[in-house]
Protein backbone atom coordinates (compact mmCIF):
# COMPACT_ATOMS: atom_id res chain seq x y z
CA UNK A 1 0.00 0.00 0.00
CA UNK A 2 1.11 3.38 -1.20
CA UNK A 3 -0.79 5.84 0.85
CA UNK A 4 2.68 7.00 2.74
CA UNK A 5 4.25 7.66 -0.83
CA UNK A 6 1.11 9.67 -1.95
CA UNK A 7 1.17 11.87 1.32
CA UNK A 8 4.61 12.42 0.52
CA UNK A 9 4.00 13.32 -3.13
CA UNK A 10 1.09 15.67 -2.00
CA UNK A 11 3.35 17.37 0.45
CA UNK A 12 6.00 17.71 -2.26
CA UNK A 13 4.05 19.29 -4.82
CA UNK A 14 1.05 21.51 -2.84
CA UNK A 15 3.05 24.54 -3.47
CA UNK A 16 3.21 24.09 -6.70
CA UNK A 17 -0.66 24.00 -7.10
CA UNK A 18 -1.31 20.40 -6.91
CA UNK A 19 -3.95 18.53 -4.51
CA UNK A 20 -3.14 14.48 -4.09
CA UNK A 21 -6.66 13.15 -3.65
CA UNK A 22 -6.50 9.60 -2.72
CA UNK A 23 -10.11 7.93 -2.82
CA UNK A 24 -9.91 4.08 -1.26
CA UNK A 25 -12.45 1.73 -3.43
CA UNK A 26 -13.64 -0.15 -0.13
CA UNK A 27 -17.17 -1.52 0.69
CA UNK A 28 -16.09 -1.43 4.14
CA UNK A 29 -14.54 1.52 5.08
CA UNK A 30 -12.94 0.31 8.60
CA UNK A 31 -10.62 -1.75 5.78
CA UNK A 32 -8.93 0.88 4.82
CA UNK A 33 -9.27 3.29 7.85
CA UNK A 34 -5.60 1.60 9.41
CA UNK A 35 -4.00 2.32 6.21
CA UNK A 36 -5.21 6.00 6.13
CA UNK A 37 -4.42 6.44 10.10
CA UNK A 38 -0.94 4.97 9.55
CA UNK A 39 -0.40 7.57 6.67
CA UNK A 40 -1.74 10.91 8.59
CA UNK A 41 -2.50 12.22 5.72
CA UNK A 42 -3.21 15.69 5.08
CA UNK A 43 -4.68 15.47 1.38
CA UNK A 44 -8.07 14.74 1.15
CA UNK A 45 -8.41 10.93 1.29
CA UNK A 46 -12.08 9.60 0.57
CA UNK A 47 -13.61 6.68 0.70
CA UNK A 48 -15.99 5.12 -2.42
CA UNK A 49 -17.82 2.21 -0.95
CA UNK A 50 -20.13 2.20 -4.09
CA UNK A 51 -16.99 2.23 -6.38
CA UNK A 52 -18.84 5.35 -8.13
CA UNK A 53 -15.15 6.42 -8.80
CA UNK A 54 -14.98 3.71 -10.96
CA UNK A 55 -17.52 4.06 -13.45
CA UNK A 56 -16.96 8.13 -13.58
CA UNK A 57 -13.53 8.01 -14.55
CA UNK A 58 -13.03 4.26 -15.58
CA UNK A 59 -10.77 2.62 -13.33
CA UNK A 60 -10.69 -1.01 -13.56
CA UNK A 61 -7.62 -1.92 -11.32
CA UNK A 62 -5.50 -0.44 -8.27
CA UNK A 63 -3.59 2.15 -7.96
CA UNK A 64 -4.92 4.15 -10.75
CA UNK A 65 -4.53 7.84 -11.11
CA UNK A 66 -6.27 10.55 -13.19
CA UNK A 67 -4.98 14.02 -13.74
CA UNK A 68 -7.35 16.46 -13.59
CA UNK A 69 -6.24 20.81 -14.34
CA UNK A 70 -7.70 23.80 -12.47
CA UNK A 71 -10.40 24.26 -14.84
CA UNK A 72 -11.44 20.92 -13.80
CA UNK A 73 -10.48 19.48 -17.13
CA UNK A 74 -9.08 15.82 -17.48
CA UNK A 75 -5.16 16.00 -18.88
CA UNK A 76 -4.21 11.92 -18.70
CA UNK A 77 -6.83 9.46 -18.19
CA UNK A 78 -7.68 6.36 -16.07
CA UNK A 79 -4.17 4.55 -15.88
CA UNK A 80 -1.85 2.43 -13.64
CA UNK A 81 -0.02 4.64 -11.18
CA UNK A 82 2.81 4.14 -8.81
CA UNK A 83 4.91 6.32 -6.34
CA UNK A 84 7.11 3.80 -4.75
CA UNK A 85 9.29 1.28 -6.54
CA UNK A 86 9.51 -1.99 -5.51
CA UNK A 87 11.69 -4.76 -4.39
CA UNK A 88 11.52 -7.13 -7.14
CA UNK A 89 14.89 -8.80 -6.46
CA UNK A 90 15.56 -9.74 -3.35
CA UNK A 91 15.09 -13.58 -1.82
CA UNK A 92 11.58 -14.75 -0.63
CA UNK A 93 12.15 -15.60 2.49
CA UNK A 94 12.05 -19.61 2.89
CA UNK A 95 9.28 -21.50 3.86
CA UNK A 96 6.64 -19.97 2.60
CA UNK A 97 3.89 -22.01 0.82
CA UNK A 98 4.07 -23.35 -2.53
CA UNK A 99 1.24 -21.05 -3.29
CA UNK A 100 2.77 -17.97 -1.97
CA UNK A 101 5.82 -18.50 -3.74
CA UNK A 102 4.09 -18.96 -7.03
CA UNK A 103 1.93 -15.52 -5.94
CA UNK A 104 4.67 -13.71 -5.44
CA UNK A 105 6.74 -14.62 -8.25
CA UNK A 106 3.89 -13.47 -10.57
CA UNK A 107 3.53 -10.08 -8.71
CA UNK A 108 6.94 -9.32 -9.41
CA UNK A 109 6.18 -9.49 -12.74
CA UNK A 110 3.85 -6.28 -12.42
CA UNK A 111 5.98 -3.65 -14.28
CA UNK A 112 7.67 -1.02 -12.17
CA UNK A 113 6.37 2.10 -13.03
CA UNK A 114 7.27 4.55 -10.17
CA UNK A 115 10.34 6.54 -11.39
CA UNK A 116 8.77 7.19 -14.61
CA UNK A 117 5.31 7.77 -13.16
CA UNK A 118 7.03 10.58 -10.77
CA UNK A 119 9.34 12.53 -13.36
CA UNK A 120 6.23 12.64 -15.36
CA UNK A 121 3.88 14.13 -12.47
CA UNK A 122 6.68 16.55 -11.50
CA UNK A 123 6.73 17.79 -15.14
CA UNK A 124 3.28 18.53 -15.26
CA UNK A 125 3.04 20.19 -11.67
CA UNK A 126 6.33 22.89 -13.14
CA UNK A 127 4.72 23.15 -16.82
CA UNK A 128 1.38 22.64 -16.61
CA UNK A 129 -0.19 22.16 -20.17
CA UNK A 130 2.89 22.94 -21.81
CA UNK A 131 4.23 19.68 -20.53
CA UNK A 132 4.55 16.64 -22.83
CA UNK A 133 2.57 14.77 -20.69
CA UNK A 134 -0.79 16.64 -20.79
CA UNK A 135 -3.22 15.30 -23.62
CA UNK A 136 -5.86 17.50 -25.20
CA UNK A 137 -9.45 16.92 -24.58
CA UNK A 138 -9.61 14.47 -27.35
CA UNK A 139 -6.31 12.55 -26.63
CA UNK A 140 -8.11 12.02 -23.13
CA UNK A 141 -11.43 10.33 -24.10
CA UNK A 142 -9.44 8.62 -26.93
CA UNK A 143 -7.18 7.06 -25.00
CA UNK A 144 -9.74 5.98 -21.93
CA UNK A 145 -10.41 3.20 -21.70
CA UNK A 146 -12.59 0.70 -23.67
CA UNK A 147 -16.53 0.65 -22.35
CA UNK A 148 -18.66 -1.66 -24.98
CA UNK A 149 -21.78 -3.10 -23.83
CA UNK A 150 -19.92 -5.85 -21.77
CA UNK A 151 -18.03 -3.66 -19.86
CA UNK A 152 -21.34 -1.12 -19.23
CA UNK A 153 -23.75 -4.43 -18.09
CA UNK A 154 -20.77 -5.55 -15.53
CA UNK A 155 -20.94 -2.00 -14.10
CA UNK A 156 -24.74 -2.18 -13.19
CA UNK A 157 -24.18 -5.73 -12.60
CA UNK A 158 -21.56 -4.74 -9.77
CA UNK A 159 -23.34 -2.11 -8.49
CA UNK A 160 -26.46 -3.63 -8.26
CA UNK A 161 -24.17 -6.25 -5.88
CA UNK A 162 -23.13 -3.33 -3.99
CA UNK A 163 -26.15 -2.43 -3.26
CA UNK A 164 -27.27 -5.67 -2.18
CA UNK A 165 -24.52 -6.22 -0.29
CA UNK A 166 -25.15 -3.36 1.97
CA UNK A 167 -28.81 -3.66 2.55
CA UNK A 168 -29.39 -7.61 2.48
CA UNK A 169 -26.16 -9.46 2.92
CA UNK A 170 -23.35 -10.90 1.04
CA UNK A 171 -25.22 -13.88 -0.75
CA UNK A 172 -27.83 -11.68 -2.32
CA UNK A 173 -24.59 -9.60 -4.12
CA UNK A 174 -22.81 -12.57 -5.36
CA UNK A 175 -25.03 -13.92 -8.20
CA UNK A 176 -24.45 -10.04 -9.48
CA UNK A 177 -20.79 -9.52 -9.03
CA UNK A 178 -20.48 -13.38 -10.31
CA UNK A 179 -22.06 -11.63 -13.71
CA UNK A 180 -19.69 -8.95 -13.76
CA UNK A 181 -16.74 -11.14 -13.45
CA UNK A 182 -18.20 -12.83 -16.49
CA UNK A 183 -18.97 -10.01 -18.38
CA UNK A 184 -15.89 -7.73 -17.78
CA UNK A 185 -12.81 -9.83 -16.84
CA UNK A 186 -10.23 -7.61 -17.36
CA UNK A 187 -11.95 -4.89 -14.37
CA UNK A 188 -9.76 -6.17 -11.51
CA UNK A 189 -11.97 -3.77 -8.63
CA UNK A 190 -14.28 -5.93 -9.87
CA UNK A 191 -13.04 -9.29 -8.66
CA UNK A 192 -10.52 -8.50 -6.10
CA UNK A 193 -13.25 -6.74 -4.06
CA UNK A 194 -15.47 -9.58 -4.27
CA UNK A 195 -12.96 -12.49 -3.62
CA UNK A 196 -11.23 -10.45 -0.63
CA UNK A 197 -14.95 -10.65 1.10
CA UNK A 198 -14.34 -14.25 0.92
CA UNK A 199 -11.14 -14.80 2.12
CA UNK A 200 -10.85 -12.39 4.48
CA UNK A 201 -11.24 -13.68 8.39
CA UNK A 202 -14.22 -11.91 10.75
CA UNK A 203 -12.59 -9.08 11.80
CA UNK A 204 -8.75 -9.58 10.18
CA UNK A 205 -7.11 -6.97 7.58
CA UNK A 206 -8.36 -7.13 4.08
CA UNK A 207 -6.70 -10.35 2.46
CA UNK A 208 -4.88 -9.38 -0.95
CA UNK A 209 -3.62 -13.21 -1.40
CA UNK A 210 -7.50 -14.30 -2.59
CA UNK A 211 -6.72 -18.11 -3.31
CA UNK A 212 -9.63 -19.76 -5.09
CA UNK A 213 -12.63 -19.92 -3.50
CA UNK A 214 -16.51 -22.59 -4.11
CA UNK A 215 -18.15 -18.85 -4.58
CA UNK A 216 -16.29 -17.41 -7.45
CA UNK A 217 -14.65 -19.17 -10.80
CA UNK A 218 -11.74 -16.92 -10.72
CA UNK A 219 -8.85 -16.32 -8.31
CA UNK A 220 -5.58 -13.51 -8.16
CA UNK A 221 -2.70 -16.19 -9.05
CA UNK A 222 -4.88 -17.99 -12.13
CA UNK A 223 -6.52 -14.86 -13.32
CA UNK A 224 -3.34 -12.96 -13.62
CA UNK A 225 -1.99 -15.92 -15.46
CA UNK A 226 -4.64 -16.44 -18.07
CA UNK A 227 -4.34 -12.39 -18.85
CA UNK A 228 -0.96 -13.18 -19.97
CA UNK A 229 1.08 -12.57 -16.65
CA UNK A 230 2.00 -9.57 -14.18
CA UNK A 231 3.58 -8.47 -16.91
CA UNK A 232 0.09 -7.42 -18.45
CA UNK A 233 -1.51 -6.67 -14.98
CA UNK A 234 -1.42 -3.09 -15.27
CA UNK A 235 -2.85 -0.35 -17.52
CA UNK A 236 0.45 1.17 -18.29
CA UNK A 237 0.45 5.07 -19.15
CA UNK A 238 1.33 5.30 -22.69
CA UNK A 239 4.48 7.42 -21.75
CA UNK A 240 6.09 4.29 -20.21
CA UNK B 1 -27.23 3.96 -10.43
CA UNK B 2 -29.37 2.24 -8.15
CA UNK B 3 -33.04 2.56 -8.61
CA UNK B 4 -35.85 1.22 -6.70
CA UNK B 5 -38.75 2.47 -9.57
CA UNK B 6 -38.48 2.59 -12.99
CA UNK B 7 -38.62 6.55 -13.06
CA UNK B 8 -35.83 9.33 -11.84
CA UNK B 9 -35.92 12.75 -11.58
CA UNK B 10 -33.49 15.27 -13.95
CA UNK B 11 -31.61 16.28 -11.14
CA UNK B 12 -30.95 13.37 -9.62
CA UNK B 13 -29.99 11.51 -13.20
CA UNK B 14 -27.08 14.40 -13.84
CA UNK B 15 -25.89 14.60 -10.44
CA UNK B 16 -25.31 10.54 -11.07
CA UNK B 17 -24.14 10.60 -14.42
CA UNK B 18 -23.75 13.87 -16.01
CA UNK B 19 -26.06 13.70 -18.29
CA UNK B 20 -28.34 16.66 -18.14
CA UNK B 21 -32.39 16.53 -19.46
CA UNK B 22 -32.01 19.77 -21.74
CA UNK B 23 -34.47 21.19 -24.63
CA UNK B 24 -32.33 19.50 -26.99
CA UNK B 25 -31.94 16.02 -25.63
CA UNK B 26 -30.05 14.29 -23.51
CA UNK B 27 -27.01 16.06 -22.98
CA UNK B 28 -23.36 15.54 -21.72
CA UNK B 29 -20.21 16.91 -22.69
CA UNK B 30 -20.31 18.28 -26.29
CA UNK B 31 -23.01 15.42 -26.85
CA UNK B 32 -26.78 15.16 -26.90
CA UNK B 33 -28.90 12.76 -27.91
CA UNK B 34 -32.49 13.64 -28.66
CA UNK B 35 -35.34 12.13 -26.74
CA UNK B 36 -38.43 13.72 -26.16
CA UNK B 37 -40.50 10.49 -24.91
CA UNK B 38 -37.97 10.39 -22.16
CA UNK B 39 -39.52 12.89 -20.21
CA UNK B 40 -43.33 11.81 -18.51
CA UNK B 41 -45.97 14.89 -17.87
CA UNK B 42 -45.00 14.91 -14.18
CA UNK B 43 -41.58 15.66 -15.57
CA UNK B 44 -39.58 12.55 -13.99
CA UNK B 45 -37.55 10.62 -16.82
CA UNK B 46 -38.51 7.22 -17.61
CA UNK B 47 -35.69 4.98 -17.21
CA UNK B 48 -36.18 2.58 -19.52
CA UNK B 49 -35.76 5.01 -22.41
CA UNK B 50 -32.59 6.45 -21.01
CA UNK B 51 -31.46 2.67 -21.23
CA UNK B 52 -32.48 2.55 -24.47
CA UNK B 53 -31.76 6.08 -26.08
CA UNK B 54 -28.15 6.34 -23.67
CA UNK B 55 -27.26 2.83 -24.41
CA UNK B 56 -27.48 2.46 -20.60
CA UNK B 57 -27.86 -1.17 -19.68
CA UNK B 58 -30.82 -2.32 -17.22
CA UNK B 59 -29.83 -4.80 -15.11
CA UNK B 60 -32.94 -5.72 -12.11
CA UNK B 61 -33.15 -8.01 -9.13
CA UNK B 62 -37.03 -8.19 -9.78
CA UNK B 63 -37.79 -10.28 -6.52
CA UNK B 64 -36.80 -7.16 -4.35
CA UNK B 65 -37.58 -4.17 -7.16
CA UNK B 66 -34.26 -2.90 -7.09
CA UNK B 67 -33.04 -1.71 -10.67
CA UNK B 68 -29.25 -0.70 -11.75
CA UNK B 69 -28.60 1.45 -14.61
CA UNK B 70 -25.44 1.22 -15.62
CA UNK B 71 -22.69 3.88 -17.51
CA UNK B 72 -23.13 4.06 -21.47
CA UNK B 73 -21.70 1.85 -23.78
CA UNK B 74 -20.35 4.28 -26.02
CA UNK B 75 -17.16 2.32 -27.05
CA UNK B 76 -14.67 4.66 -24.42
CA UNK B 77 -15.23 4.88 -20.81
CA UNK B 78 -14.61 8.76 -21.16
CA UNK B 79 -17.21 10.77 -23.39
CA UNK B 80 -16.16 14.20 -22.07
CA UNK B 81 -12.78 15.66 -20.80
CA UNK B 82 -14.94 17.86 -18.19
CA UNK B 83 -14.20 15.99 -15.28
CA UNK B 84 -17.60 14.61 -13.54
CA UNK B 85 -18.30 16.02 -9.90
CA UNK B 86 -17.35 13.48 -7.01
CA UNK B 87 -18.38 13.59 -3.65
CA UNK B 88 -17.14 11.09 -1.30
CA UNK B 89 -17.18 10.92 2.83
CA UNK B 90 -13.56 11.72 4.36
CA UNK B 91 -11.53 8.75 5.68
CA UNK B 92 -11.81 11.21 9.06
CA UNK B 93 -13.39 10.33 12.41
CA UNK B 94 -16.52 12.33 11.51
CA UNK B 95 -16.76 10.92 7.77
CA UNK B 96 -17.50 15.09 6.02
CA UNK B 97 -18.31 14.83 2.68
CA UNK B 98 -15.57 16.34 0.21
CA UNK B 99 -16.42 17.44 -3.14
CA UNK B 100 -13.98 17.45 -6.03
CA UNK B 101 -14.86 20.95 -7.49
CA UNK B 102 -13.86 22.28 -3.99
CA UNK B 103 -10.19 22.08 -5.84
CA UNK B 104 -11.27 23.88 -9.02
CA UNK B 105 -8.31 26.32 -9.71
CA UNK B 106 -5.91 23.92 -8.43
CA UNK B 107 -4.10 20.77 -10.09
CA UNK B 108 -5.51 17.44 -8.87
CA UNK B 109 -3.93 14.22 -8.99
CA UNK B 110 -7.01 11.75 -8.02
CA UNK B 111 -5.66 7.84 -7.21
CA UNK B 112 -7.57 5.18 -6.78
CA UNK B 113 -6.23 2.46 -4.35
CA UNK B 114 -8.03 -0.18 -1.88
CA UNK B 115 -7.11 -2.33 1.46
CA UNK B 116 -7.50 -5.63 -0.74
Amino acid sequence: MSLPGWQALHAELEPLGVTVVTVALDIDPAKAQPWVDAAAPTHPSLVDSAHITNELFGFNNVPMAVWIDETGTLVRPAESASIEGRDTTSPLPEGLPDRVVELMTEARKIPDIADGYRAAVLDWAEKGPDSEFALSPAEVIEASLPRDTHHAEAAANFELGQHLFRTVGKDAAIPFWRAAHALDPTNWTYKRQAWTLETTPEGEPSDMMQPPTEVYEGNWLDDVRASGGGENYITRPSFL
Amino acid sequence: MILDQLTVSPAAFADRTGWEAKPEGLCKGDICVPAPEAVATDGQLDVQVLSQKLGMPLVSDSARGIHALGPEANGRSLTTAVAPELELPTLSADRNPFKLSALHGRKVLLVAWASW
